[in-house]
């Protein structure tokens, strides 16, 4: 194999599969990037065999074929050489030379034989436009389980249903619910569970996507969902098992609620946080007469206090919070205002955007008994 | 300067046993098991000790040194509600007790004069107020520092008290063994004994450096031991400092080593059980299971998993501890000893479950229940059906009350 590329697109490209490469596999090719070189261009693919990506850009081919680099070591170099074409020349021992200028360079590859297939992508179930995804991504990402034992919780359940598509996710602590509304394009009845991994590559690539009502295609088949934009094309093995009955949880109704200044809310948070527990990051909240009093104390370094005006005249209510909990959801929310919905100390709060028209995006935290 | 004392009960488990059977008195009783199970000794009366039976050593050399002796299994249950008493006794003459094991505590009677009279009597009035109450002998040890008061009450046994008087400390200790210092062990002094150190005396004249030099921070402590003050792990501590709780945990050792996947599974949801009832009768939350498992050689391996919830209930430790064996245990291999431990504890519950809420609610109802029943009609009464193949009698272990979350039952 033997071709000429420009080196920013090769970089571009070789961006995308960084996440994907696997650094501590025990399977040594999974550290590679199959390159293979056909036609007018050069198609560059990556996977951790949950995980895979591949995408392409032009290239002059004198010699069609394919070899396998060691994706790090070839994006460090790559990326130091000036902004012009390269030249890249495989030979028998699977050793490619890399010529750039007066830069003359030869990585030791491995035969693309032991490289994994990856499935082919059925026909479009259909188009999600990039803008809509990311916002969907973005706003459940964080409530994703961090234990690997609970696997149904390591990924959100992506659902696409009667003109909505809705993302969920829950560590068991509090649960994210994001949901839109676009035109499927007929009677379309789907769900699944998008791994964490694949999500954050997502929001990788839909960010390069200028055109954000572009739309992504989406397929899916026994094992796999696919996501293609163009050259590129993410596909990710489904997570088993069952996601938890969601909708069971969604509190139907709240005694109370206040609304707050976004920007407000969460600055208070920052501050009373830094006297919270570090691991339990426990914070009190008391609603009464007017007021939103948020409250933390470590008994060996301090304690802090601050309070918020709110239109509230229901009984005092104290509840405790993850103040983190309360941070990433208001770090997600677009909107400037956001309610929060509340009983009592032992029930499930709940968090929403505040003022008219916001998008369905609902955060249901737990409290913590302290 | 400080007055503290150090009570320690006369051979606690065997004097208990004679209470309800006074015909032991005088005999050679052994406490601990029967002659030919596994396990070690727990106590020795005095009578059994004149043939070299002292506590921690195997039940059947216990039987080869002493063939005559009485073996008891022990009643654990008695033990605790002596040391109950004990405590209660104690929590008369001072509020600063600390039980530092089932039969032994410290006592700060620092200004105590005016109270109970010079040292000397308020040991007396304790002394006599404990026979009184308990029915049990005690000895006690008073100076000015725990590590002494802790030798001098051994130096009184049986039934004695013994007053070392400020300023005294150093020549109390010189002609004593090294042996006799708390914390001074078998390794320790045979170290020692190697640059011809045998009595305390030997050690107090020794250069400080010298003894950092060889044995590091531990030899610093060695220094200021021998010369009669705290020093080192957790003397340094004030009598009546409540310490955090760190660990809550349950050993089981099997009569025959096995490797019967349904027996070990079965112990250890017993051993889990038992933790969670220690847990939830304290009112403690632990975040942290460690699973302890020893082979039939004695290799031993400890394994934990740090939960996102602390938990209380009988199930999630369960299922934690299982999951933990299955990846430690090298099938078939013979076992010799399970634990069950948990660490982490908090006071509060902390964060609450979205998902899960109802099923732990439920849990902790039944689980509520059957603590009541078990409070009444005592521990065996309900049982997981799980652990009831591994169920097994329970030894005689240290078990302090007075500190926090080990104390008396209300």
């Amino acid at each position: 194999m033997e071709f000429t590329v420009n080196k920013s697109d090769l970089v571009r490209e070789l961006s995308l599969s960084q996440g994907v490469v696997e650094r501590k596999t025990t399977i040594p090719i999974l550290s590679n990037v199959l390159l293979e070189a056909a036609g007018d261009r050069l198609t560059i693919t990556a996977t951790d065999l949950e995980l895979g990506i591949r995408c392409s850009t032009p290239a002059k081919v004198k010699h069609q074929g394919s070899g396998t680099l060691t994706a790090k070591k070839l994006m460090d170099y790559v990326r130091l050489l000036p902004e012009t074409d390269l030249h890249i020349k495989f030979s028998e021992n699977h050793w490619a030379t890399i010529v750039c200028g007066r830069s003359r360079t030869r990585i030791a590859g491995m035969s693309r034989e032991s490289y994994p297939e990856l499935p082919v992508m059925p026909g479009a179930l259909t188009r999600i436009p990039a803008g809509l995804l990311a916002s969907l991504i973005g706003k459940t990402i964080f409530s994703i389980s961090n234990e690997e034992s609970r696997f149904t919780l390591n990924g959100a359940l992506l659902q696409l249903r009667d003109d909505m598509i809705t993302m969920v996710s829950t560590d068991g602590h509090r649960l994210a619910l994001a949901e839109a509304s676009n035109s499927l394009g007929g009677a379309i009845n789907y769900k699944a569970l998008l791994p964490r991994k694949a999500m954050a590559e997502l929001l990788k690539m839909t960010q390069e996507v200028p055109d954000k009502s572009a739309g992504i295609e989406f397929a899916g088949d026994d094992n796999h969902l696919f996501f293609r934009v163009g050259d590129r094309l993410l596909i990710s093995r489904k997570l088993t098992g069952n996601f938890p009955d969601y909708e069971r949880v969604l509190p139907r109704s709240h005694a109370y609620y206040v609304e707050f200044e976004k920007e407000e809310l969460k600055a208070s948070i920052e501050r009373v946080a830094q006297f919270a527990d570090e691991r339990s990051r426990a914070i009190k909240t008391r609603f009464e007469g007017g007021e939103a009093t948020l409250h933390s104390s470590l008994s060996d370094s301090g304690e802090s206090e601050e309070s918020l005006p709110v239109e509230y005249d229901g009984p005092g209510v104290e509840i405790g919070f993850n103040a983190q909990y309360l941070l990433d959801f208001l770090r997600a929310l677009p909107e400037n205002k956001v309610q929060f919905h509340f009983k009592d100390s032992q029930s499930a709060g709940e968090l929403r955007p505040g003022g008219d028209g916001g998008s369905t995006y609902r955060y249901v935290v737990m409290p913590m008994r302290i | 300067m400080r007055t503290i004392f150090h009570v320690d009960m006369d051979a606690f488990f065997v004097s208990v046993e004679e209470l309800f059977q006074p015909g032991l008195k005088g005999k050679a009783v052994v406490v601990g098991g029967q002659k030919d199970q596994r396990g070690v000794v727990s106590a020795a009366s005095y009578e059994a000790r004149k043939f070299g039976v002292h506590s921690a050593m195997p039940l059947r050399t216990a039987s080869a040194l002493c063939p005559h002796a009485i073996f008891l299994d022990g009643h654990p249950d008695r033990y605790r509600d002596y040391s109950h008493k004990v405590h209660h006794v104690l929590t008369q003459f001072s509020p600063l007790v600390e039980m530092a094991s089932v039969d032994e505590a410290y006592m700060d009677l620092t200004g105590g004069e005016r109270l109970h009279g010079p040292a000397m009597r308020a040991a007396h009035a304790l002394h006599e107020t404990m026979k009184r109450t308990t029915g049990l002998n005690c000895s006690i040890g008073i100076a000015t520092s725990r590590m002494v008061a802790k030798v001098a009450s051994d130096q009184a046994k049986p039934n004695g008290v013994l007053w070392v008087q400020a300023g005294s400390e150093a020549r109390f200790l010189a002609p004593l063994e090294v042996r006799k210092i708390p914390g001074v062990g078998k390794v320790t002094e045979k170290r020692l004994r190697e640059i011809g150190i045998r009595k305390v005396g030997d050690l107090a004249g020794l250069d400080e450096d010298f003894l950092a030099r060889r044995f590091g921070q531990w030899g610093l402590a060695l220094a200021g031991k021998a010369r009669g003050t705290d020093a080192g792990a957790w003397f340094a501590g004030q009598v009546g400092d409540h310490q955090d709780q760190k660990s809550i945990s349950h050993e089981h050792t099997f009569d025959v080593d096995t490797s019967d996947p349904a027996l070990l599974e079965s112990t250890l949801a017993r051993l889990a059980e038992k933790v969670a009832r220690r847990l939830r009768e304290q009112g403690f939350f632990g975040r942290t299971i460690h699973l302890k498992l020893r082979y039939k050689d004695f290799s031993t391996y400890t394994r934990a998993h740090t939960l996102a919830e602390p938990t209380q209930l009988d199930q999630e430790l369960i299922a934690e501890i299982r999951q933990l064996f299955r990846n430690t245990w090298k099938r078939g291999s013979a076992i010799r000893l399970l634990g069950a431990s948990v660490s982490g504890m908090q006071e509060a519950e902390g964060q609450l479950n979205l998902l899960d809420g109802e099923r732990k609610a439920k849990a902790r109802k039944a689980l509520t229940a059957a603590d009541k029943i078990r409070d009444r009609f005592g521990e065996k009464m309900v049982k997981l059906a799980s652990g009831m193949q591994g169920d097994f009698g329970e030894r005689v272990h240290e078990n302090p009350v007075g500190l926090p979350g080990k104390a008396p039952k209300q």
